[in-house]
């Protein structure tokens, strides 16, 4: 089990952007972004024993993440039941820090006007992920993939105008 | 912006990015394990705690009027509809937080929206409509029954009672209901929120 837990922590390290970037499409405040990071880290961890082509851990984490954050995604805030979360040394914000850019607010800004497909067609896209891996995440068919992202980034464009 | 530059301009975050250390992360890890498994514990005890209360009070009082047929059937079927209840909703909790995520999100959605669509809609969807009152007026005749020291046709026969169990039951109905339909609303709402989501991929394919 610890030589499991080794190897899962081993390769949640080396893929945390994408828990990172997949929270920052999804969420606009800093807690829940943290909150689904973490959320993500246990979904990721129950599934692993299960991942068996460990040639593709990119599109596995990616679905998870991105199938974790849509199910917290919730019409009403309500009140979980939460303990503590540890305090971790990282104080500092990812939007904060790109306060510093504007072009990437901006373009930040612009994903979350996008709705929740798109928001996840238009990461990978942004990520440089291939129409056959959009295609294994998003579940759909590799001929539909172009047609998509041309619409996401077409809606990403206008709301980058306004 | 041209596409290039979108993908180049995404590429800033991944200098901003403060990543964790192996230790950070299985602090996260541990945390969240321990928060869930605290999470089933509390449903899981605050059920059985209500499940054992109603048992032993069922069983107490049952033993104390052996002579009484009428009231040993009612506190039987107290027993048995309320152990029921506790095994099937938590079986049903324990398939929804043990739902695979690790498969496309169409798939996943699919899923999710079966699962919550036999909840919500399905045919035994509408049970708790006749399941609550029976439950309550059990509970209510169980409790009033036994404090009354009378027979269970004898309490019914009072005018009292019966003008007590008139009044008393639609309100605790009514609060009853008021809780249920809450709680069905805001997992209606997720359900179509999926459905919408899903309505969306499926156009795309």
């Amino acid at each position: 089990m610890e030589l499991l837990k080794n190897e899962f922590l081993e390769i949640l390290s080396n893929y945390q952007g994408i828990l990172y970037k997949v929270s920052l499409v999804y969420f606009k405040s800093k807690t829940d972004r943290e909150d689904n990071f973490q959320e993500i880290v246990y979904q990721l961890w129950k599934s692993y024993p299960k991942l068996q082509n460990k040639n593709s851990i990119g599109s596995w984490i990616y679905a998870v993440s991105i199938n974790t954050s849509i199910s917290r995604i919730k019409k009403e805030r309500r009140i979980e039941y939460r303990e503590n979360v540890p305090e971790l040394h990282d104080k500092s914000d990812i939007i904060d820090e790109m306060e510093k850019n504007e072009s990437v607010r901006l373009l930040i800004n612009a994903i979350h006007n996008l709705d929740e497909i798109d928001k996840s067609i238009m990461l990978l896209y942004l990520e440089e992920k291939s129409y056959d891996e959009i295609a294994e995440i998003i579940g759909f068919s590799k001929s539909n993939v172009g047609v998509r992202i041309n619409r996401a980034k077409k809606t990403l464009k206008q709301n980058l105008k306004t | 912006m041209e596409n290039i530059e979108l993908q180049k301009l995404w590429k800033n975050i991944d200098t901003e990015i403060n990543q964790k250390s192996k230790e950070e992360l299985n602090l996260l890890l541990s945390s969240k394990t321990k928060q869930t498994i605290n999470k089933f514990l509390l449903i899981m005890g605050f059920s059985n705690l209500v499940c054992i209360g109603i048992l032993v009070y069922v069983t107490i009082t049952a033993l104390n009027r052996p002579d009484d047929l009428i009231y040993l059937i009612n506190n039987v079927t107290l027993g048995v509809v309320t152990l029921i209840s506790l095994f099937s909703g938590l079986y049903s909790w324990r398939k929804f937080q043990n739902y695979k995520y690790d498969q496309p999100l169409r798939d996943w959605l699919e899923g999710r929206i079966n699962l919550l669509s036999k909840w919500l809609t399905g045919s035994y969807s509408k049970l708790y409509i006749f399941l609550m009152p029976f439950l309550y007026l059990l509970t209510v005749l169980s409790i009033h029954v036994y404090f009354e020291n009378k027979s269970f046709i004898d309490v019914l026969n009072t005018e009292e009672s019966i003008i007590g169990l008139i009044v008393g039951i639609p309100v605790g109905l009514f609060v009853s209901y008021y809780s249920v339909r809450k709680v069905r609303k805001y997992q209606l709402q997720n359900l179509k929120f999926l459905k919408d989501l899903y309505a969306r991929l499926g156009n795309m394919s």
